[in-house]
């Protein structure tokens, strides 16, 4: 009954396996390394995340395809691995930025946020009925305390902090072509580029503005600060977005 | 109708309470104990709604006692305090409220500090050098501004307490015949007569 | 509440100790959890929110809160605000008063203050107003406690008032 690799010990998540491992989050692991690949790359002024959108027709618009989502003004996440499953994250992310910002006022920091996320899919690991999150996310954001932040989140619930990171089909490759074109002075302008190229490299296909979505934190100036939340709306000044296709197309043409 | 008395000195404290219990106007019982030892050195004189006290007081005895059990040493005078007033501001915001007073009297064992805690019903609380409740508070406590003295033996103290005892006995109309007064120290706790 | 977040709570005293006691968990669970220190007016939010999850049961406080907020650039700056007992936020310019002399605060207060008062100034403003409010109150008296909170350091002085 029980699956070849995962011998008796794939039956419940609650059990260690005799080596200490609990199988089925290797196998959400796994999940995720066959996801296409996603990346982040922390700027001087600012972080970039991408991943490729692949659609599997070209019957299929593209345009309406998300990879790239706004948790809240100031933090963007991306994923690779199971699209569902991430949608499932997005709403809890987005419903915790909410419940963070009536208590408080403001949105949560990005470290707050993706211990949050964290905690999501740490449950997931060790409760009863269910299964891990078969994702592995890098969430991008930008608070007062810390300034833009980047981490990734796994399925097992552990999350670290990047300069820059992959994850997903190629992310080996990937990051030893980030480790080779980092620096930690490189503009937001550069990542967006150094992105692109290391998209490029394991991409299969024409690389378009339909197929990658990218999102960007920007850092808010001196003057933007001390002006504080924008007249007339009482919001602050975003500083999470996603790039319009136009935006991309500009990017890729340079 | 009951009337608890507490004041300290140097290194005790004393809780007195009347022990009648009364129904409307009747007297029922004139040997009642309304003054739980609630660990080796911690006293709370409870008054209020008959039922509510001793239900409450069981309650808070029973919990100290658990604390005691699980940790090997009780909670010192100020702990208990603030958790037994949370149980009673909790309490109020319940759909049936306990009506009981108290005073809470402790000897801290580890600062070597007696300490006395008013609360009342509310869940209102605050540590004074004396205190009463009920009507004898109205005849005691202008007694006990004249003539208490944090640094008085347990003799002057106890002539404190018999001070606003005969008050009370020759001013409020009706006036219970005996009270049990309980003391804590260094030593633990002990009843005395007076 | 914190080195520079004062919060005053009159009210009914068993939720002023409770409140207190669920301020400083709140702060503390914060301050770990964010591993930073709570800023003025994230503060108040949580005063309010905390109050307001008893919309329908309050607690009987009118708490204002006064504290120095870090701006942008590192420096400090005043904050002040105030709530009603289910936590309707205001955050005022000028003062914010509460508790049963507030009718009388109010009068007073706009009389005497102006604003950019320097530190000893705003005391003596502050100390003033609570002093002759309090006096034309019932209810409270007995005294006053003034903290004047600057970035270098808080100052607390206490007042003789009547004691009737």
């Amino acid at each position: 009954m029980a699956s070849a690799e995962g011998g008796a010990y794939s039956y419940s998540l609650t059990v260690f396996s005799p080596s200490g491992k609990l199988v089925q989050i290797e196998h959400a692991l796994a999940a995720v390394s066959s996801g296409t690949t996603s990346l982040g790359i922390k700027a001087s002024n600012g972080i970039v995340i991408a991943t490729e959108k692949k659609s599997s027709s070209i019957l299929i618009d593209d345009s309406m395809i998300d990879k790239v989502s706004v948790i809240c003004p100031n933090i963007g996440i991306v994923y690779s691995g199971m699209g569902p499953d991430f949608r499932v994250l997005v709403a809890k992310a987005r419903k915790s930025a909410q419940a963070y910002w009536k208590v408080y006022g403001e949105y949560p920091p990005t470290k707050v946020l993706t211990q949050e996320i964290a905690t999501i899919m740490q449950q997931a690991t060790h409760s009863g009925g269910v299964r891990p999150y078969g994702v592995s996310l890098l969430v991008a954001g930008w608070d007062i305390t810390r300034g833009p932040c980047l981490y990734q989140v796994d399925p097992s619930g552990s999350y670290w902090a990047w300069k820059a990171s992959a994850i997903g089909k190629n992310m080996v490759n990937a990051k030893t072509f980030l480790e080779k074109r980092y620096n930690d002075d490189i503009s937001l302008e550069d990542a967006i580029h150094t992105a692109l190229l290391t998209l490029k490299e394991g991409f299969e296909g024409h690389m378009t503005e339909k197929t990658i979505d990218i999102g960007i934190v920007t850092v808010p100036s001196q003057a933007e600060l001390e002006a504080g939340k924008i007249e007339g709306t009482g919001r602050v000044k975003p500083t999470f977005r996603k790039l319009s296709e136009e935006e991309v197309r500009d990017y890729l043409a340079m | 109708m009951d009337i608890s008395f507490a004041l300290t000195g140097k290194g005790y404290v004393i809780v007195a309470a009347d022990t009648t219990a009364a129904r409307s106007i009747v007297k029922m019982k004139v040997d009642e104990d309304k003054i739980k030892v609630l660990s080796p050195h911690l006293l709370m004189a409870f008054s209020g709604e008959p039922g509510d006290t001793v239900q409450f007081a069981e309650y808070i005895e029973r919990n100290i006692r658990l604390y005691q059990i699980r940790n090997t040493y009780a909670l010192r005078p100020p702990s208990a305090a603030s958790w037994i007033r949370r149980a009673l501001a909790d309490s109020l915001r319940s759909r049936r409220p306990y009506s009981v007073n108290l005073l809470v009297g402790g000897y801290d064992t580890s600062t070597h500090t007696p300490h006395l805690y008013w609360v009342d019903y509310l869940g209102t609380m605050s540590e004074v050098p004396f205190a009463a409740h009920g009507y004898g508070a109205y005849f005691a406590l202008s007694l006990l501004d004249r003539y208490h003295d944090p640094e008085a033996s347990l003799e002057d103290g106890l002539a404190t307490l018999r001070r606003c005892l005969d008050e009370v006995a020759k001013r409020l109309v009706v006036t219970p015949e005996k009270y049990k007064v309980k003391v804590v120290d260094k030593d633990g706790v002990r009843e005395v007569e007076i | 509440m914190s080195d520079r977040i004062y919060l005053g709570l009159p009210g009914l005293a068993t939720d002023v100790t409770t409140l207190k006691e669920v301020f400083r968990y709140r702060v503390n669970m914060y301050t770990i959890k964010e591993e930073r220190e709570i800023e003025p007016e994230t503060f108040a939010h949580l005063v309010s929110s905390t109050l307001y999850e008893k919309r329908f049961g309050p607690y009987f406080i009118e708490p204002v809160m006064a504290g120095l907020e870090k701006t942008p650039s590192g420096a400090y700056k005043p904050f002040i605000a105030a709530t009603d007992l289910i936590g309707c936020l205001n955050f005022a310019k000028d003062f914010v008063v509460a508790g049963t002399a507030s009718t009388k605060l109010y009068g007073v207060a706009e009389g005497l203050w102006e604003p950019d008062l320097e530190p000893e100034d705003l005391f003596e403003t502050c100390a003033q107003t609570l002093l002759n409010a309090v006096d034309r109150d019932a209810y409270s008296g007995w005294g006053a406690e003034v903290h004047l909170i600057t970035k270098d350091k808080v100052i607390k002085r206490t007042l003789k008032g009547r004691m009737d």
